[in-house]
């Protein structure tokens, strides 16, 4: 767990070759890349004390806008979310709740060395330690917290993966499912669940892997909860009150 | 005109609209940001946004309703840019006119607001609420506005309309001929715009962007679009009822775009008002403004 080398590095095939050795085949698949790269909606979770060199990366200092990259309010619209430092387990929860509401293809972002590692909350009994075990991360800015600089060749880093196509990963936790369900049911007890069904859309999307399904869902199948929308009252007192 | 040429001019204006429009939001995000000392975004960033928007893999829609809001909402303003008339196309300008026009351009809104309903989302609901009644506060002047306009060149048909200021030169185009209803028309045209500070419906650190908060991907795309569309029908019909319409293209661009650019310019300077005072601005002001213009029109 302290070793660099266990840090699972995702291998993504490249993209399919031009169909036919038609060369224009794959012009419009590269043009949506190329757009996608970018254009970035952030989604910037700021719990963390990394949250504080965002303000200069995003305003006259540095400009994020030149780069394409716009802060978006809601997971909906977001392409990457962006945690800026320390995660506790409470937190995560939210986090993850977020992650799954955006759509894909989506972006994750550890800002600081304590999504990393843990950093100087290594010993706190309420902090996760690596967000990947619990997301799949695309790019991680180190640092204690990083500078702007360092916030802003990271974002340029993560635009040349896209258009490189190499940033995949948000597939990954659809492929792999069962692994993150895992380390998040380690955390938070086996009832974990949340409101999104990840099985369902990785069906529906042709991104169902190997791993999706293992013995992680199938606890998830036993503890589950049908969601139910919360009954719409008035409260009748009040309103006699009011009148 | 025979069928075929008015099908491409149906077909034809929407784009251009489109356009142009990609262009008025890149002049949009570049006052801003040099309002505020940034260098702003590379010139395709609105057609960036919206491509990635729409090649996005994952979709959450939450029923009928909420895909059809933003069909009526993009579908709104495409009937009105077939009856707003440019240099060389007219598409269905003569039949529709100035009451219609004003129709359809509620017709997004009032999408929108359906389209959000569905998605349950409170904040969505508050946004929504708010942006009716923004629509009634902008309203009341703007109908003014078109009233005052229609029976100074005694038609509704917006081609007399522009083809009248045309003839009788600067003198007689409508912002000379009434300045008051002019300055109105702009308040109004603000607050059309959604734009500061008049943005309390969306107020993204408070109700997370309101309307927008349940817009992901394609649904978000189209109200990108749909964004693209509003600046231009604001900017031309402005520009069609005061500033002698659009003789050629050159002169049709550049008014249109410098009619947008004071709104724009103005919205960065100030801090937003709640939604009772922006009735309260909105019915007192430009209304009172447009009213005394009419006065002086009708005497
Ligand atoms: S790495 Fe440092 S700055 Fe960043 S969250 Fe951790 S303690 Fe804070």
């Amino acid at each position: 767990m302290t070793s660099l080398s266990d840090i699972p590095v995702i291998q993504t095939p490249p993209e399919a070759p031009a169909r036919g050795g038609n060369p224009l085949a794959n012009v419009f698949d590269d043009f949506i890349r190329y757009c996608r790269s970018r254009s970035l909606f952030m989604l910037h979770y700021c719990t963390g004390c990394g949250a504080i060199e965002l303000p200069p990366a995003m305003t006259s200092r540095f400009d994020m806008e030149r780069i394409g990259i716009q802060p978006m309010v809601t997971p909906r619209q977001a392409d990457i979310l962006l945690v800026t430092g320390y995660v506790s387990v409470k937190t995560l929860k939210r986090i993850i709740l977020t992650y799954e509401q955006m759509a894909s293809p989506k972006y994750v972002i550890g800002i600081c060395s304590c999504t990393v590692n843990g950093g100087m909350y290594w010993q706190s009994y309420a902090t996760a330690k690596k967000l990947n075990d619990y997301l799949p991360v695309d790019l991680y800015i180190a640092g204690c917290m990083p500078r702007p600089e360092a916030v802003i060749e990271g974002l340029k880093a993560l635009r040349d993966n896209i258009e490189a196509g190499t940033s995949d990963n948000w597939k990954d936790y659809y492929q792999r499912y069962d692994h993150y369900l895992g380390n998040q049911q380690r955390l938070f007890g086996a009832d974990w669940q949340t409101p999104t069904e990840v099985i369902a859309e990785a069906k529906h999307y042709g991104l169902f892997g190997p791993d999706t399904l293992g013995e992680h869902t199938r606890r998830l199948e036993d503890h589950r909860k049908p969601l139910e929308p919360l009954r719409m009252t008035l409260n009748a007192g009040r309103l006699e009150h009011m009148e | 005109m025979n069928v075929a040429s008015l099908l491409v001019e149906l077909v034809l204006m929407p784009l251009v609209a489109f356009v142009v429009g990609l262009a008025m939001v890149l002049m949009m995000r570049r006052i801003a940001a040099r309002l505020q000392r940034r260098v702003g975004p590379p010139f395709f960033q609105p057609l960036f946004d919206i491509v990635k928007l729409y090649g996005k893999h994952t979709q959450t829609s939450h029923g009928l309703v909420h895909d059809l809001g933003i069909v009526m909402a993009v579908g709104g303003y495409i009937a009105a840019e077939t009856m707003l008339p440019v240099p060389g196309m007219t598409g269905i300008a003569d039949k529709g006119g100035l009451v219609v026009l004003a129709y359809v351009m509620m017709v997004p809104s009032l999408g929108l607001a359906l389209g959000v309903g569905q998605c349950a989302n409170p904040n969505g609901s508050i946004g929504i609420s708010r942006a009716l009644t923004a629509m009634l506060a902008y309203d009341v002047p703007f109908i003014i506005v078109i009233f005052g306009v229609a029976f100074h060149f005694g038609s509704s048909n917006l081609i007399t309309i522009a083809a009248a200021q045309q003839a009788a030169g600067i003198a007689g185009w409508g912002v000379s001929q009434m300045p008051l209803l002019a300055l109105a028309g702009l308040f109004a045209l603000h607050g059309m715009l959604g734009k500061q500070p008049f943005e309390i419906y969306v107020a993204p650190a408070e109700i997370a962007t309101g309307p927008m908060v349940e817009m992901s991907g394609k649904h978000m795309g189209g109200l990108f679009v749909m964004q693209c569309f509003q600046l231009y029908t604001a900017a031309v019909l402005y520009v069609t009822l005061f500033l002698g319409g659009g003789e050629n293209w050159l002169s049709f661009l550049a008014k249109s775009f410098a009619v947008l650019a004071v709104p724009v310019s103005l919205a960065y300077l100030f801090p937003r008002y709640r939604t009772e005072d922006l009735v309260r601005l909105m019915w007192k002001w430009p209304t009172m403004i447009g009213l005394l213009g009419l006065a002086f029109l009708m005497h």
